[in-house]
């Protein structure tokens, strides 16, 4: 805990405080904004006679009888999405573990979603899963999987699950590329004596890979369900929360109301409840993972 | 065991294909789609391959859908910003890495809950404060959100890659009287050119994909940015699908660009404890 003259406490704050500056500004004064907002009765037709409603907004939320499914298809959302991600993710990365030949081309090919955008990622896949004009339709009508074809992202039985596949597509990578890593820094010492004692794959995988990448597993799960639940744009690429509100998840409540009804008080009340949820759960993670001890 | 290891090697090879093709599909197919002249893309049966490829969906695009336009703000707005927040994350991640004072401990937990909060859930407070200052409707005031929501993430991914290099050779150049920052840009930066191809490249791909704020902030024709630019595309009657699919290629080169010449260095940020998909 001593420095040495030559890192003077003034360096330090002087170049920190850029940092510091913008994200007060821009993130932490914003964010307590918002929760005074929520107080009041911003809409954009009374920007400039604002006043404080109490509870209002968080009582109109919470009598919205569709806020209970809202918070339904986000539980649904987030858990179909992380659980597939997380074992196709895993299989490929297994699959991906012994080095072949090309096998960095072959991975830029198939991590290059995560690069992309999730709302241009919606839309396309609106195209090939249109219900009329669409190549799934057509490929599976060739199959004779199907005899009719299916409104993927317009028939409400089967929209939320459209979506969770699209948002499956688009996360593999994540957890491909975090497992895979964490594969690789499996000593070679050890997988080879679990070879020589005669233990089979499954058994490999199970009592040694398994246990040893842990700690990532779990990181990454915790992870990918925060930013999960905080992802709107597939469904906004897609449906916008519809048909019949069937994948109306909260973020996406939140942003209708915000561009639909223009109401800023009421769609700052709906963020508080996502900050609030969002607090409980880092604490949550921190504990998990005792990110809170790192070194530093 | 011999048999067993061919066997098991062709299932890989074949589960490995199918999931090539399934992760190219997508964008093979919108990439097809764009080239189909306006007649064929409602034609039935689909018609797998255009009859004559043709650019015309692109030429439209261009010439009466402004998208050198949306194309030209997104670049001023998503480069500048990441080169400001890079450059900032530089600074602080680099003091934040060398010294080892309680101060340190406080401004990570800081920035850890900062970039914690998503971009969307902020940006209607954000709007009202803009508001204040006259930067609705104008490239600068994205720019500077875009800047701000980065910051936090990139400083602690940057501090992960100052971590990684040894400073005794800054403190050999300290010794030689070159002052701090010198000694920063000329020495330690070049070391770690990689991470901050990687800063800058997190920093690009999420700005570039930016929707909701810009769609917030921007509302005359000639301010769009490519995601709004096809946001509102989709809302618009009478879109058609070859020409959406050209504006899809068009929005998704630049990112899949990136990724392709920075991968490496990519999947060596995400996985170093880097907190973001």
């Amino acid at each position: 805990m001593k420095s040495t003259p030559h890192h003077a406490a003034w360096f330090f704050f002087l170049m920190v405080l850029p940092v510091i500056l913008i994200v007060s500004f821009l993130v932490v004064y914003p964010t307590i904004k918002g929760v005074v907002m929520s107080f009041q009765n911003y809409t954009v037709f009374t920007f400039w006679r604002v006043r404080f409603v109490g509870l209002k907004n968080y009582v109109e939320i919470f009598t919205d009888s569709d806020f209970p499914s809202v918070l339904l298809n986000t539980l649904i959302w987030i858990a179909g999405s992380v659980t597939l991600q997380l074992i196709l993710g895993f299989i490929l990365a297994l699959l991906l573990w012994r080095p072949f030949k090309g096998r960095g081309i072959y991975a830029g090919f198939v991590f290059y979603p995560w690069a992309l955008s999730g709302f241009a990622i919606g839309l396309v896949w609106s195209w090939l899963l249109n219900g009329t004009f669409g190549i799934v339709n057509d490929v599976l009508k060739k199959l004779h999987l199907i005899k009719e074809n299916i409104h993927f992202l317009s028939d409400p039985n089967y929209a939320m699950l459209s979506v969770i596949l699209i948002n499956i597509w688009y996360g593999i990578p994540f957890f491909a590329i975090m497992i895979l890593a964490a594969l690789q820094s499996i000593p070679k010492e050890v997988m080879e004596s679990a070879m020589i004692d005669g233990a089979g794959p499954v058994r490999r995988l199970f009592s040694i890979v398994i246990p040893y990448i842990k700690p990532t597993l779990l990181s990454s799960v915790l992870l990918r369900i925060i930013w999960v639940m905080n992802f709107p744009d597939i469904i906004y690429g897609t449906t916008r929360g519809g048909p019949a509100g069937s994948t109306n998840i909260l973020p996406v409540y939140m942003i209708n109301i915000v561009f639909y009804e223009t109401n800023f008080s009421k769609a700052s009340a709906v963020g508080v409840i996502i900050i609030a949820i969002l607090l409980v759960y880092t604490l949550f993670y921190l504990k998990l993972t005792s990110y809170g001890e790192m070194e530093f | 065991m011999r048999r067993h290891k061919i066997l098991f090697e062709t299932l890989r090879f074949f589960l490995l294909s199918i999931y090539l093709i399934f992760a190219v599909f997508p964008l093979f197919w919108i990439f097809i789609t764009s080239l189909k002249p306006s007649e064929e893309v409602y034609s039935y049966p689909i018609k797998y391959f255009p009859s004559s490829p043709t650019l015309s969906a692109y030429k439209y695009l261009f010439s009466f859908a402004n998208f050198s336009r949306y194309f030209l703000n997104s670049a001023i707005v998503s480069l500048s910003a990441s080169a400001v927040s890079t450059f900032l994350s530089l600074l602080a991640g680099y003091v934040l890495a060398r010294y080892r004072i309680k101060s340190v401990y406080w401004i990570l937990l800081f920035l850890f809950f900062a970039q914690m909060i998503p971009a969307y859930l902020i940006m209607i407070p954000q709007y009202v404060m803009f508001s204040r200052f006259g930067l609705i409707d104008r490239l600068l005031g994205v720019t500077i959100v875009y800047t701000g929501i980065g910051c936090a993430f990139s400083t602690i991914m940057s501090r992960g890659f100052f971590l990684r290099i040894p400073r005794e050779l800054e403190e050999a150049a300290l010794i030689d009287g070159c002052g701090r920052l010198r000694a920063l840009f000329r020495i330690t930066v070049p070391m770690m050119l990689p991470g901050v191809s990687a800063i800058f490249s997190f920093s690009f791909v999420n700005t570039w994909n930016e929707l909701f704020i810009a769609a917030l902030f921007l509302n005359s024709d000639s301010k769009l940015t490519v995601p709004v630019a096809l946001y509102s595309f989709i809302s618009k009657a009478g879109i058609k699908w070859n020409v959406l699919s050209a504006g899809l290629v068009v929005a998704l080169l630049p990112t899949i660009f990136v990724f392709a010449i920075a991968q490496k260095y990519i999947i060596a940020g995400l996985t170093q404890g880097a907190l973001k998909g």
